[in-house]
């Protein structure tokens, strides 16, 4: 175990360096954030002062060094444009991230687990296919729409919920529903699919023989056994609901780090970009890990620390 | 298990629907909400310059001057002022204006002000609008001298857009808190900043003016445009800005909202750099220029919000020729001159623009020229690239490019000078006659003999076509029923200027 997380935590700080590595370099192909932050009446003497004030007039290795000499003290930098250390603003925008991935993971799981498992045990019910098609259709509604839509149905017309902003768990419920339900459909198929997979087993067969329900089989064994794909899917689909929101933020004013990603990238502020993305890796890294660590939980013939890998 | 969880999810959902049930109606209008954009860039009215920014800071703090809703300049902060030399000015400093932790506003205040936004190493993206000012000094009781470089006309103009800020405060606390923190002596004064969210402002009950007519005021950031709109119809937001036609257009007859409009000092135009085929044949340029249905580009397009515009200055800048001519529009003879043109105007020709401008105008515009025998390529490129490139000197400029252009300060020579003088990155234009109007115009005094410079300038530019005004933007707002408010061309967002009628 010692030697597996040992072995992770190098790969981990490697993937880091290269991605704040190459987001450095990619963003500054182009320039730099000057152009944007003066006014159309600003001359070049005056923008020169200020990309020399900004400090982007130096030359690019000599930026690089002090961005990873700041790096190792754990200073991302100040944002150009906001004047303000670029953790604050992270800080400030990630409880907002979690709670919306939070809420839309409830709503995919609770409602694309149990519809998994309907798919998977009653495949031949009448009811099935036109549920099977209900989930996919929310799945494939762009969220832009989808979003205004519960907008103008909820809080418009009906008048029951928030149309947009922050405040108590009820305006969490729209851009919930909005994200969820992108996530929903995945979650159903891969828990029918793993489902019917474990169904045609012969310790299956086995335990109908012996007379067990289908109830009491589907709890002691089948969806224990069934929850590996399902925990490495929910893995990659938490990282989704981290990054993949910007656009139910946008239509639901949700202050997440989505909405400043798209902020920061059209201002070009590199050192907010920068932050975000080496956040961003490091969630993706750390669920990785931490669906290894799962698996290993829920069937123990999983080592982790095996000559197997 | 998944039964329960369900039953449970659904009992979460229904609880918070009732929770959510009553917005909040029953607090009348103590409680001000506006939407913007994006969250202000900062606070501190001295560093970054851009309108959800400006809109919020400017309740804050008072300026030095400021601008009636009809445009004029008039006293803030100062007075009143007098021409002491052709390079000094005297401005008479209020003496019963308070910040808002209780100290009053000084003359010293209003020098710190100056001082710090011309200091290079504050680094202000504004600094440029105000560093034709070399020296402040305090000169009397109440009394505060500014130094230009030499005679400065536009002053004034620029002067509207310098907030007093308190020299007690920010050297106590520093930049970045203050920033975040701002005390100013405007109508309002801040409370509270969740990033991301919202900044709330409160009425500042000792404001030496007008007072506000809203105890509190909200002011959120709500990215999408259609979004703003459904919290303006369901009540959550009493203002929000920056709407573009097609979301305005259902307004005028909504039940509980409206649309509010200002013509403002934004231009759309196109700009044809002169030294590159086939723009360096002033028939192509005409041609251009005559090609561009102005109205129609209005009227079905624009939803008849903005208003089409035949020079680069607006009513509402300061050396705006109402007298002079619009541009004709002519297709037929267009054609004929691109036909005279030859083989040089049959090259493909590039139009450069941004995401940033109307993308059905740019359309248009392709469209317009190609009906004339012009080809032409649409080059997007990001704000960044685009604004490197517009301003990197003739070489650089490319054939055609299409934008928006705004000083932010209602005088003729943040257009004129910039987009026309051959010492400035914009222009791609070469003519020694424009450059002498431009340079005197901007050393002169006198009204009369600058506005003669600048409608010499227009009117060269209607007839050398180096730029294409097409048409002056609006900005539109809407608003609840209740709310009696007049925009205004500068788009500032003045709460003290509105009124409310339950």
């Amino acid at each position: 175990m010692t030697q597996f997380l040992s072995r992770r935590f190098r790969q981990l700080v490697l993937t880091l360096l290269g991605v704040v590595t190459l987001i450095f370099f990619l963003q500054r192909l182009t320039g730099d954030p000057t152009y944007l932050l003066v006014p159309e009446t600003a001359t070049k003497v005056d923008i020169d002062a200020l990309r020399q004030a900004l400090g982007f007039d130096r030359p690019l290795w000599q930026q690089y060094l002090s961005f990873l000499g700041d790096l190792l003290r754990f200073d991302l930098g100040n944002s150009v444009v906001q004047s303000q250390p670029v953790t604050t603003i992270i800080a400030s925008r990630l409880p907002y991230t979690l709670q919306l991935a939070f809420g839309a993971l409830l709503v995919a799981c609770g409602i694309g687990l149990p519809v998994g498992v309907i798919l998977a045990m009653y495949r031949t019910h009448p009811l099935v296919r036109p549920l099977a098609a209900l989930v996919f259709a929310a799945q494939s509604m762009p969220t832009f729409w989808s979003g205004i839509l519960l907008i103008m149905i909820f809080a418009v017309t009906l008048g029951w919920l928030p149309p947009s902003s922050v405040g108590g768990v009820e305006h969490l419920v729209l851009p919930s529903i909005a994200l969820g339900l992108l996530s929903m459909a995945t979650f159903a198929r891969i828990t029918r699919t793993a489902l019917l997979d474990e169904l045609t087993r012969d310790y299956v067969r086995s335990a109908r023989a012996r007379g067990a329900a289908t109830p009491y089989l589907l709890r002691r064994h089948l969806l224990r056994n069934a929850s590996i794909p399902v925990i490495s899917v929910g893995a990659l689909e938490i990282s989704n609901l981290l990054s993949g929101a910007v656009i139910v933020e946008t239509v639901f004013a949700w202050p997440g780090l989505g909405q400043l990603t798209v902020e920061a990238i059209l201002a070009r502020d590199f050192m907010v970009v920068q932050g975000i993305v080496l956040l961003g890796a490091f969630v993706t890294v750390m669920l990785n890990l931490l669906a290894d660590l799962l698996y290993s939980v829920v069937d123990p013939r999983i080592r982790l620390d095996g000559a197997g890998q | 298990m998944s039964g329960n969880k369900s039953k449970w999810l659904a009992v979460v959902a229904l609880g918070a629907a009732l929770w959510g049930a009553a917005p909040d109606m029953s607090f009348a209008k103590q409680r001000f909400v506006i939407d913007i954009t994006s969250e202000p860039s900062s606070l501190d009215p001295h560093k970054q310059w851009n309108n959800d920014s400006y809109f919020v800071y400017r309740n804050i703090f008072d300026n030095l001057i400021t601008r009636s809703d009809k445009g004029e300049i008039q006293p803030e902060i100062a007075t009143s002022w007098k021409q002491v030399s052709d390079s000094v000015t005297e401005f008479q400093i209020r003496s019963d204006v308070k910040f808002h932790d209780g100290r009053p506003l000084t003359p010293e205040d209003v020098v710190f002000s100056v001082m710090r936004i011309i200091d290079a190493k504050f680094a202000s993206p504004q600094r440029g609008q105000f560093n034709k000012i070399i020296k402040a000094e305090v000169s009397g009781p109440n009394l505060v001298r500014l130094t230009t470089d030499g005679p400065y006309p536009a002053l004034l103009a620029q002067l509207v857009k310098l907030s007093i800020v308190p020299k007690h405060v920010v050297e106590a606390v520093g930049d970045a808190a203050f920033n975040l923190k701002p005390v100013g002596s405007g109508p309002y004064a801040f409370t509270e900043w969740t990033k991301g969210v919202a900044v709330s402002l409160k009425r500042h009950d000792a404001y030496w003016g007008r007072k506000g007519p809203f105890e509190t005021a909200v002011f959120r950031a709500v990215r999408d445009g259609a979004t703003r709109v459904a919290n303006l119809q369901a009540g959550t937001a009493d203002l929000v800005t920056m709407l573009d036609s097609d979301l305005a257009r259902p307004l005028r007859n909504a039940p509980r909202a409206q649309a509010l409009t200002a013509l403002t000092e934004r231009v759309a135009y196109v700009r044809l750099n002169t030294s590159k085929p086939p723009f360096d044949n002033p028939q192509v340029r005409q041609a251009v220029g005559l090609a561009m249905d102005r109205a129609g580009i209005v009227e079905g397009i624009l939803g008849g919000f903005d208003k089409p515009l035949g020079q680069m200055l607006t009513p509402a800048h300061a050396g705006y020729a109402a007298d002079l001519p619009a541009p004709g529009y002519d297709v037929k003879r267009a054609q004929a001159l691109v036909k005279q043109a030859g083989a040089a105007a049959q090259a493909e020709i590039e139009l450069a623009t941004s995401p940033v401008f109307d993308q059905r105008v740019v359309q248009a515009i392709q469209q317009m020229l190609t009906e004339i025998g012009l080809k032409v390529k649409i080059n997007m490129s990001d704000m960044a690239s685009y604004l490197k490139r517009a301003q990197g000197g003739l070489d650089a400029v490319p054939q055609m490019s299409f934008g928006r252009w705004s000083c932010a300060c209602q005088d003729a020579d943040g257009v004129l000078f910039a987009l026309l003088h051959s010492s400035s990155g914009w222009s791609g234009y070469r003519n020694p006659v424009t450059d002498k109007l431009l340079e005197d115009a901007r050393q002169t005094l006198d009204v009369a003999q600058r506005n003669k410079a600048y409608r010499e300038v227009s009117r060269i530019v209607i007839e050398q076509v180096p730029l294409i005004p097409l048409y002056q933007s609006a900005a539109i707002y809407g608003a609840s029923k209740n709310l009696q408010w007049t925009p205004t061309p500068n788009e500032s967002l003045f709460l003290n200027r509105m009124t409310w009628k339950p």
